[in-house]
């Protein structure tokens, strides 16, 4: 899912072809996103958007040739000129009457030429890795590739795949390659998987005739010097050092001709607009800000020793579970330091908890992109690839992390608390001057882990982001002040990271304290449990079987499945009273009826119901399961297919509890189900016991930052 | 230390600069109320001149400037013939004024009075009277007592780590200082510094103030000086970027007087949460900050543009 949508979006005609744009209404200055198509179109901005236009009005527009633009394939149609003419086209279809431009690679000639051409449209120039002839140096391969450009070669390998022939007739092994070749920086795949993607949009074709238009009639060297030194205007220049595309010495080079201010990013190659967005975001806005008129205005800072001891929390939204333990171990916390200010950047549906038990929220949560949005919309029936969904995410990581560093610079605050907050770990560690005030960093997992059905490649893909992750805090071990791994070190999967990587269990324990498991509510005693009995309304002589799952809209398909095992099982319990709780997501009436069965919407405090039921059907979330645990009830649950934590983390957790009937959802009729329901339902259970202090136990490790 | 120092005679008046660094643009660091002199800039200068040429020079009856008794050679007035005089001397065209307090008002006038010679304004806890607010508590004090004899009041406390009574205000006495101006520095800078932990803070404007004399800052007392009409109308005619900057619990000017000169100037205001009257000497880097943040972002670009 996209973290932003645009609030226009459309096709101008240029000279015969669609021209696709997008644009983001906000206050001038427009800023105006080229691309280098049609290699690629207007996603490769995908990590600037979101948090440019919070701030400034972004016309997007996708070049000839890719995206949602026109596909012309014939050499005449992708010169210079044509592109120039569709960036006027889009900035007159959307009456933009000036623009601070900003182009990736060769877009960058295309933007040089337009403002030679429309001074009057142009305010100011971003150039990131910027591909202009004459000036700089040009990457030797370029050249020999050049020579055999037109050749048919027999077994073209590395930058003999630069080649018409070869670009036309195996366009994805020229992209898969140049991309690769791109990518300088380690753990680079998401960004290989885009680029190549965007990039076969397009077709061999296109491309081929594209690379030998971009160099039809090209101005003298003099002529093209003389335009950048008159050009005129704001320039900054972003540049990857190890830039293998357009040499480094190219963006300095222009930084020179131009006036204009350099950005070299040392270890960075020819993307790092993808690979490292944060830095290059921020120096964007710094530099659109500087040449812009700000107004002025009141400004309080306060004195350190002034200042109240402010907490932000951040609880993730990815399922329901971390609400609850996060508000425990709020409350903890306040009751340890009574003067500490605690406020949350928090979504929906973490939100709606906290304002329940009336927690302050952060008014810049209203602009955050919805996590849980985007696992539902990576959900397909009972199937969530719960990896790829988090790697899919990473624009709305992105995202909300550019928010949330606005939050800390403003909001002082001394302590950063964030469960599975990934944004704000991962970006800490690869932004790590950013880092403000102390940070704890809490989970209820570790390792990322390949389902067998995602092969080798995700095997290698698990392994690599768990490596980073290794890595990150092996280098930069001031960025977690804290980590607490919600569970005790049995909990923790006998794995290794992959590869080469060490056990899992022993890494966690060498950098995570433990504050045992933290259910949020403390489950009732024998008397208590009759009691909520009867406030829930669960009669004596009635077994009860609550069906649950969750607060996202996944749900739908175990909810069925469940419901159409209930004539059965009702056949053999006959005192069998079923509750479906269908979750804010789902709508009740759209389930099938049954007489005895219930469906509900939200249930409040469904914890109550879940710890006095006499069966529980769930899915494999490990909130869920371990409040059942917690209350030694009997249940069933199904992991979620491809769901890598439910599948082999939490399975594992409730196996050291000796809790719960692990069941998988595609080889389960309801009539096995209701057979499994009339034997598990009111069975006698005795788990491990659950630790009731996780809350307090957090609190006090947290405590000890402020 | 400075690259140059040197004197200048303004009218029989030695006037004492100092200039350090040679980047662009010039910031001059104005005198404030002669009961101190140039060093209280002390935490400003080595910052600043890394990054730009930073003028000080000292206030007439204090530092190494000379000891006119005469009140015509003190205030508003004489200040613009000093500024203006410095900044010849120096051959700089156009520079940054930066003023403290009465150092407010040296700026603003001259940022009214010789625009062209104004690239930007930053005043901090400014004594502009913009506002007609009636007189306040310690400007009653004054105005009720500062001709009056000598008051009998117990010594500042201030000075064994105390706080003062407001009713010492009566120590804003001409007779009072020729008995004991050091006991009024200490209740007056006790009063400058409401923040905890000033001990060092206080001590330094105590002995700058132990440099003049009562004679001296009773002839600046008496000098002339500009009204409420007079003061508006300057910050009207102000053309430059201006930055103010003002503590919230300045109990000498309070805010308000900031906040009104921001919209006579469409200035910004940076307030400080916790800060009283000398910001500069308490959150010297907040301050510095603040300087440098301000002739980069609104300054330079203005200059770069002309």
């Amino acid at each position: 899912m996209r973290a932003v949508i645009p609030d226009q979006a459309g096709v101008v005609d240029s000279d015969g072809v669609d021209i696709a744009y997008e644009v983001y209404d906000n206050e001038a200055p427009t800023l105006l996103m080229i691309p280098p198509s049609p290699i690629t179109h207007s996603r490769i901005f995908k990590g600037q958007i979101p948090f440019l236009s919070r701030h400034y009005r972004v016309v997007t527009i996708d070049g000839r040739g890719n995206g949602g633009s026109g596909r012309p394939a014939d050499l005449a149609s992708h010169t210079r000129q044509k592109n120039v003419a569709d960036i006027v086209a889009v900035m007159d279809e959307t009456a933009t009457d000036v623009a601070v431009l900003i182009a990736h690679c060769h877009a960058n000639w295309w933007a040089v030429e337009m403002a030679g051409q429309h001074p009057e449209k142009v305010s100011a120039f971003v150039a990131i890795e910027p591909g202009l002839p004459y000036i700089g140096s040009r990457q030797p391969h370029w050249a020999q590739a050049g020579a055999t450009w037109d050749q048919v070669l027999a077994n073209p390998t590395g930058w003999e795949l630069f080649n018409r022939h070869v670009i036309i007739n195996e366009h994805r092994s020229w992209v898969e390659f140049f991309f690769g070749a791109q990518l300088v920086e380690a753990h680079s795949t998401k960004q290989w998987e885009d680029a190549v993607a965007w990039a076969t949009e397009s077709t061999g074709e296109i491309l081929a005739n594209s690379e030998e238009a971009q160099e039809e009639d090209p101005p003298t060297r003099d002529e093209f010097i003389g335009l950048l030194e008159r050009l005129g205007l704001p320039v900054l220049v972003i540049h990857g050092e190890l830039d293998v595309c357009q040499h480094v010495d190219k963006g300095r080079e222009l930084a020179e001709l131009t006036g204009g201010e350099f950005v070299a990013i040392e270890g960075g190659g020819h993307l790092t607009l993808a690979r490292d967005p944060v830095k290059v975001n921020r120096e964007i806005k710094q530099f659109v800000d500087r040449i812009s008129e700000v107004p002025m205005k009141t400004t309080t800072w306060t004195r350190g020793l002034q200042r109240r001891r402010k907490a932000l929390y951040l609880s993730s939204p990815i399922g329901l579970g971390h609400a609850r333990r996060d508000l425990a171990i709020a409350r903890e916390l306040k009751a340890l330091e009574p003067d500490l200010d605690i406020e949350w950047l928090a979504q929906s549906p973490v939100t709606e908890v906290l304002e329940h038990a009336g927690e302050r929220i952060h008014p810049a949560s209203d602009w955050l992109a919805s996590e849980s949005g985007h696992f539902a919309s990576e959900a397909n029936g009972h199937d969530l690839h719960c990896f790829q969904a988090l790697r899919n995410m990473d624009e709305i990581l992105l995202a909300n992390f550019m928010i949330f560093q606005e939050v800390v610079e403003e909001g002082n605050h001394d302590l950063v608390i964030g469960d599975e907050a990934w944004d704000i770990d991962h970006f800490w560690h690869e932004n790590p001057e950013l880092k403000r005030g102390s940070h704890v960093w809490m989970t209820d997992f570790v390792g990322f882990l390949p389902m067998p059905s995602g092969g080798d490649r995700e095997a290698y893909l698990t392994a690599d982001y768990n490596a980073e992750m290794i890595e990150h805090i092996a280098r930069f071990p001031r960025v977690r002040d804290r980590a607490i791994f919600v569970g005790n070190g049995d909990d923790i999967y006998p794995e290794v990271f992959g590869p080469d990587l060490p056990k899992i269990r022993d890494w966690t324990e060498e950098h995570f304290d433990f504050s045992g498991y933290i259910t949020g509510f403390t489950p009732p005693s024998a008397d208590e449990a009759a009691a909520w009995r009867a406030e829930v309304g669960f009669g004596k002589d009635e077994k009860v079987c609550v069906v649950t799952v969750g607060g996202s809209g996944v749900g739908r398909d175990l909810l069925e499945k469940v419901i159409a095992a209930y004539p059965l099982a009702k056949e053999a319990v006959p005192e069998l009273r079923m509750i479906a709780v269908a979750g804010p997501r789902i709508d009740p009436d759209s389930l099938p009826t049954h007489p005895g069965l219930e469906v509900h919407g939200y249930v409040d405090r469904l914890y109550r119901h879940l710890s006095v039921c006499d069966l529980a059907v769930v899915q494999g979330g490990l909130t869920t399961t371990m409040e059942l645990t917690a209350a030694n009830r009997p249940f069933i649950y199904f992991p979620l297919r491809n769901h890598f934590e439910q599948n082999f983390h939490v399975r594992h957790r409730l196996d050291q509890y000796g809790a719960g009937r692990h069941m998988a959802y595609a080889e389960t009729s309801p009539d096995t189900l209701a057979t499994v329901i009339a034997d598990e339902i009111g069975r006698e259970v005795n788990y491990r016991p659950v630790e009731v202090d996780g809350a307090a136990r957090a609190a006090r490790m947290i405590a000890e930052l402020i | 230390m400075p690259a140059t120092a040197g004197s200048i005679d303004c009218d029989g008046v030695s006037i004492s600069y100092e200039v350090h660094g040679e980047g662009e643009p010039t910031l001059v660091l104005l005198p404030t109320w002669m009961i101190i002199h140039s060093r209280f800039w002390k935490l400003q200068v080595p910052y600043l001149a890394r990054h730009f040429r930073v003028v000080t020079y000292d206030p007439p009856g204090n530092g190494a400037s000379s000891r006119p008794l005469d009140p015509a050679a003190h205030g508003v007035f004489a200040h613009l013939r000093y500024t203006e005089r410095v900044l010849d001397e120096i051959g700089v065209e156009s520079a940054v004024l930066v003023g403290l307090s009465q150092g407010g008002q040296f700026g603003l006038s001259f940022a009214a009075e010789k625009a062209p010679r104004v690239s930007g304004l930053v005043l901090i806890g400014p004594s502009t009277p913009v506002l007609l607010t009636g007189p306040s508590e310690r400007g009653r004090y004054i105005r009720d007592n500062f001709d009056n004899p000598a008051p009998s009041r117990p010594p500042s406390a201030v000075r064994s780590g105390g706080r003062d009574d407001r009713g010492d205000w009566t120590k804003y006495n001409r007779n009072y200082w020729v008995e004991d101006l050091e006991d009024f520095a200490w209740f007056f800078f006790g009063h400058c510094f409401p923040e905890p932990h000033s001990t060092k803070q206080i001590e330094d404007c105590v002995g700058w103030t132990m440099e003049t004399t009562a004679d001296l800052l009773a002839a600046e007392a008496d000098a002339p000086a500009g009204d409420i009409d007079q003061y508006r109308d300057w910050a009207a005619r102000v053309q430059c970027p201006v930055l103010l900057i003002h503590g919230n619990d300045d109990y000498i000017i309070p805010p308000v007087f900031s906040e009104e000169l921001a919209r006579l100037t469409d200035a910004e205001l940076a307030i400080i949460e916790g800060a009283g009257h000398i910001p500069l000497a308490r959150d010297p880097v907040k301050v510095n900050l603040l300087i440098k943040d301000f002739v980069d972002s609104r300054v330079s670009p203005a200059m770069a543009g002309a």
